[in-house]
């Protein structure tokens, strides 16, 4: 490995552009929130950005983000179309940021009775007794520096809260467009979702075509008991974005959380999911799909917390490398003392296209109780051979039959997609993706 | 239809054809039978293009054409089907839309127009139900947690769609029961004309009992050691292969 590799990267560029913005940060005036943000602040400058030399990030390309200045952008031009990232068909309630601000236009913010749809920014400005139960309660304070520059130098982000017994029949989408070249955003989410209440959620990173960004999220969602969310985690930004995606997780007793992470773009992607099963018979599903080329990196780092007895869990990350991408699957499955009758499951599977493609996988687990069931498998291969000649011997050409087969792989995630309009526009973008060197 | 010189076929290095000689005709059943590892899967893998077959010498006319020098998806749109002995699972890929992207790749290869869902739909019902095979089977993934018989019946039913010129039916009949294995015959037979030609690989009297050859040929050791009616067939049966074996 190179030497400078091991460089941190400069802090001052983000701490300055701080003092820059300071008053026009939201929150300022609420002391509880602007305490937050300093110690945030006070914690990035002490640890600064990841470096390779930090277990969790060997093998992330970070400087590809370190050795750029990205910039705050102070007002967002609005004067976008986002038709061009419509999923069609799709009906949903819109919430729209555009370099990390609300684009108050394109957004749905009144919603049915019993659901909360607010830019952070103004609920701070407002009520911001609202959110202060909340607010980072559930994300780990000791988290990486992502985290903590994310904490200090927010601008803004949604607020969803959902009554309890309240069922939305339309999924909320959040589009997160990246558009102007060096931008940092960074949205910073809250989402509760009540007792007994069900919802679906869209979170979307887009970015335009060639500008160099920065996408720095943080999402605390709170899953009070027996609700029912389906979260997805669509990540489809262009080779010249950035993208570190943090979501945190609280179930209490009786919920259940499901999770789909689809990363089909970005140049480098880190995502951290952490899922804390915090109330017995919690149920949550991590499932995800990596499909890379060129010099793509996806990072999916995922940790599931078993706290509570009788929780299952069931994670299953399917992934297609071509060409030199890499990827990383880190998944963690902790399961406390006191979590007996524990039952999680973890597979990691990849298909490696290409003799430069790269996929490090590594499952960690820390069992403290002694009633449970646990496993983990993780599998890396090529296309089966078999099955490829027997395709062809039904008259289909060797291409074809690459992304067919390639394309059954995943659909083992894919078809688990509830959501037609969206799972037919994976199903597109993915199939015209797989390229095939052969 | 098929003339088969001298051909030579090694697996991985290993020499595992040495040399054979075989011509069919139009409208003709042939069958071989042979020892197990005598290379009877071989010769079939190889006739269909299995890249790792590699043929050492020989050569292979099929329907006027140099058929070694085609790619196996152009082999199968020519008009050569292979049943295999063990087809292959293939989860994510339903039955039903490999059967129609394959008679369509076959179509569009022939020039004609593909099929549109509706008219492939009433066509595969129509074929499945030749082969009294259950219609649940078209909607699960190829050949996943089929059952042996199953797994057969469905490569039959591929054939019945595809209408094949040349068929090359590898041991069809292992792990079929009685009636499966009528079912199955029915299947084949209807096929048969004058135009088409069937090689039928067994190790069992009783699928010819159903499927009558004109030619039963013995393959021992990557050589056909012996050619003859169906009668020689029923000698088999009664004195097994050590008796040619012997006498070779
Ligand atoms: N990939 C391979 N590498 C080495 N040897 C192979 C390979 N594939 C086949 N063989 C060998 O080739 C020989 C012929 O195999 P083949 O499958 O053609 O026999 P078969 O006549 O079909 O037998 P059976 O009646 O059992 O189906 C066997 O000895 C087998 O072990
Ligand atoms: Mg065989």
């Amino acid at each position: 490995m190179q030497p400078d590799t091991f460089v941190a990267a400069d802090t001052a560029h983000y701490i300055d552009q701080f003092a820059q913005l300071d008053k026009g940060l939201p929150g300022v005036d609420v002391a509880w929130f602007d305490d937050q943000r300093k110690k945030y602040l006070a914690r990035f400058s002490k640890i600064g950005f990841p470096t390779q030399r930090d277990e969790d990030w060997r093998y992330t390309p970070l400087r590809l983000i370190t050795s750029k200045n990205f910039n705050v952008v102070a007002k967002p031009d609005c004067n976008v179309d986002l038709t061009p990232f419509k999923i069609p068909a799709l009906d949903s309630y819109q919430i729209v940021f555009v370099d990390g601000h609300l684009h108050q236009k394109q957004s749905t913010l009144d919603l049915d009775k019993g659901i909360t749809v607010r830019s952070l920014a103004e609920v701070l400005t407002n009520t911001p007794d609202l959110v202060e139960k909340y607010f980072g309660s559930v994300v780990e304070n000791d988290s990486h520096g992502f985290t903590a520059l994310n904490g200090a130098l927010n601008k803004d982000g949604v607020v969803i809260k959902i009554e309890p017994g309240v069922q939305i029949e339309k999924p909320i989408e959040l589009i997160f467009l990246s558009q102007t070249e060096m931008a940092i955003s960074q949205p910073r989410n809250l989402i509760i979702v009540g007792k007994n209440s069900k919802a679906q959620f869209i979170d979307r990173y887009i970015s335009n075509s060639t500008a160099h960004t920065l996408t720095n999220s943080t999402t605390e969602i709170i899953v009070e008991q027996r609700a029912e969310i389906d979260y997805y985690i669509i990540q489809t930004q262009s080779s010249s974005a950035y993208q570190v995606c943090g979501v945190w997780v609280k179930q209490a007793a009786g919920s259940r959380f499901s999770c789909r992470t689809i990363t089909l773009g970005g140049g480098l992607v880190r995502n951290d999911l952490r899922v804390d099963l915090n109330g017995p018979e919690a149920h949550c599903d991590m499932l995800g799909v990596y499909s890379l080329s060129g010099k793509q990196h996806v990072d999916n780092h995922t940790t599931m917390i078993h706290q509570a007895e009788n929780c299952t869990s069931n994670e299953l990350y399917k992934g297609v490398l071509e060409q030199r991408s890499r990827a990383v699957f880190h998944g963690r499955i902790k399961v406390a003392a006191g979590a007996q009758k524990t039952d999680a499951q973890q597979t990691n599977n990849t298909l490696l296209l290409s003799r430069d493609a790269e996929i490090d996988t590594k499952p960690q687990l820390e069992i403290y109780a002694d009633d449970v069931k646990c496993s983990h498998g993780a599998t890396i291969g090529q296309l089966n051979e078999d099955s490829l000649f027997y395709l062809r011997t039904r008259g289909i050409d060797e291409a074809d039959a690459r992304t067919l087969l390639t394309y059954a792989f995943v659909n083992e995630v894919l078809n688990q997609i509830d959501i037609e309009p969206l799972r037919d526009a994976l199903e597109k973008t993915l199939s015209s993706q797989l390229i095939h060197e052969t | 239809m098929l003339t088969i010189k001298n051909l030579h076929v090694s697996v991985e290095g290993k020499s595992i054809l040495n040399g054979i000689n075989l011509e069919v005709g139009a409208g003709e059943v042939h069958a071989i039978m042979g020892p197990n590892g005598s290379g009877k899967s071989t010769l079939a893998n190889a006739l269909a293009g299995r890249d790792n077959h590699e043929v050492t010498s020989g050569s292979v006319q099929y329907r006027g054409q140099n058929l070694l020098e085609m790619a196996p998806e152009i082999r199968a749109r020519e008009g050569l089907f292979l049943a295999f002995q063990y087809p292959v699972e293939i989860p994510g890929v339903t039955n039903l839309y490999l059967l129609k992207a394959s008679i369509n790749a076959i179509l569009k290869h022939r020039g004609e127009e593909e099929l549109d869902a509706v008219t492939f739909l009433k066509l595969i019902k129509e074929k499945a139900a030749l082969v009294e095979m259950k219609q649940e089977l078209l909607y699960r993934a190829v050949n996943e947690g089929f059952s042996g018989g199953e797994k057969k019946r469905n490569e039959i039913l591929q054939m019945a769609l595809l209408e094949p010129y040349l068929s090359v039916l590898d041991e069809t009949d292992s792990g079929l029961d009685i009636d499966a294995l009528k079912i199955v015959a029915h299947g084949i037979n209807t096929l048969r004309s004058k135009d088409r030609a069937m090689i039928v690989v067994t190790h069992y009297q009783r699928l010819l009992d159903y499927i009558v050859p004109d030619f039963v040929h013995v393959l021992a050791e990557g050589r056909i050691i012996r050619s003859g009616d169906k009668s020689l067939a029923l000698e088999l049966e009664n004195k097994g292969y050590s008796w040619i074996e012997n006498a070779a």
